[in-house]
């Protein structure tokens, strides 16, 4: 068996492989998130000056990038899972490729405004 | 039409892994098996692989060309272009270079009882079982499964769970499944409807673009899957 790295392996494969990859990726690192944005809120347990501090850590304007990168893997996850929901269900299976074309291009509209907004939020 | 092509070829020799690459001179429309026989019968005796019938029909020469699994009797060489990496199938152990053990393929395959299934059998008085063109065509595509593997090779399902029924098998059950003279469904969607069977699929539909008879296993894993799903409902309210 090839174990976890089947999941990326790209060699060869079709644009269904590289969206199931990303898929899977973008997956970890919203898990990843999860914990984080759990771990900040768990710290109102312990008191809520602890809670800003840690806030205040994220939302500047140096953390935009990665608050943008964050935007684009729930975009991307979002408009994917959508699509593979779809075609589980059955429909629009001969329009796979399309539809890979297409969620793959809306995710990148949204990330697109998103980050705007989020620039014009940070910079007034 | 001649040119050199450098075939590299991933061996196992039971032991070590490693890469061996052959150089010889192709000819227009010749096979990457052909080339594989080539290389048996001129550059070294030792390369072991499968091939029987030499005209996709059998399945067996099915390896993974440039990564992706694929017929070696219905590639051509200059079809892949001057350099081919010519590996084994994945998630089946190696037994040798080319060759892998279908033993674990196989015995999905048989789990999913790949034949029609009857209560009225009776051999000693046969009868014909009728069916119109519109039945037969729910099921024929998936019929044309030749179980060479590639599909299993690319599932990323089968990389990480051994247990997981894989392309091939869930297609065979979808096409008895879809017979009209079939009365073995409950048998085959209590087998398929585990998390080893449909539920397991993350429609990845690389099964689809590999198979060399373009039957579409991801369409038939769906359709099960739904089939699956009303089956489980049902059964809820028995």
């Amino acid at each position: 068996m090839k174990g976890v790295s089947g999941w990326f392996t790209l060699k060869g494969k079709s644009v269904n492989s590289i969206a199931y990859s990303f898929h899977r990726l973008t997956g970890i690192v919203l898990l990843l998130y999860l914990i984080a944005h759990l771990s900040f809120l768990t710290s109102l347990r312990i008191g809520e000056e602890t809670y800003t501090a840690f806030i205040s850590i994220t939302v500047r304007p140096e953390t935009l990038p990665l608050d943008s990168l964050l935007f684009l893997a729930t975009f991307y996850h979002a408009f994917n899972g959508l699509r593979v929901v779809l075609n589980e269900f059955g429909l629009l299976y001969e329009a796979r490729k399309v539809l890979i074309y297409l969620m793959t291009l809306l995710a990148l509209l949204f990330w697109l405004y998103s980050t705007y907004m989020m620039y014009v939020f940070l910079t007034g | 039409m001649e040119r050199e092509v450098l075939f590299r070829i991933r061996r196992f020799d039971g032991e070590k892994e490693y890469w061996q690459d052959f150089r010889f001179t192709a000819r227009k429309g010749m096979t990457v098996l052909e080339g594989l026989y080539f290389i048996k019968e001129n550059l070294d005796g030792s390369l072991a692989f499968r091939a029987s019938c030499r005209m996709g029909i059998c399945g067996s020469c099915a390896v993974k060309i440039n990564g992706k699994p694929r017929l070696a009797c219905e590639t051509q060489i200059f079809d892949v272009g001057d350099v081919l990496e010519i590996e084994p199938l994945d998630n089946m152990p190696v037994l040798k270079d080319l060759i892998v053990d279908m033993d674990g393929f196989f015995r999905k395959h048989e789990a999913v009882k790949p034949y029609l299934i009857r209560k009225d059998d009776d051999y000693e008085n046969p009868k014909e079982l009728l069916q119109t063109p519109k039945e037969l065509h729910a099921y024929y595509d998936f019929s044309l499964c030749i179980k060479c593997g590639a599909c299993y090779s690319a599932c990323p399902a089968s990389a990480t769970r051994s247990d997981y029924l894989g392309p091939a098998a869930i297609t065979a059950a979808y096409r008895f499944c879809a017979d009209s003279r079939d009365e073995g469904r409950e048998d085959r969607l209590a087998l398929v409807s585990g998390s080893e069977g449909v539920w397991r699929c993350h429609f990845n539909a690389e099964c689809s673009e590999v198979c060399p008879k373009s039957i579409e296993p991801a369409k038939a894993i769906q359709k099960m899957r739904l089939m699956s799903a009303i089956h489980m409902i049902k059964s809820i309210f028995r």
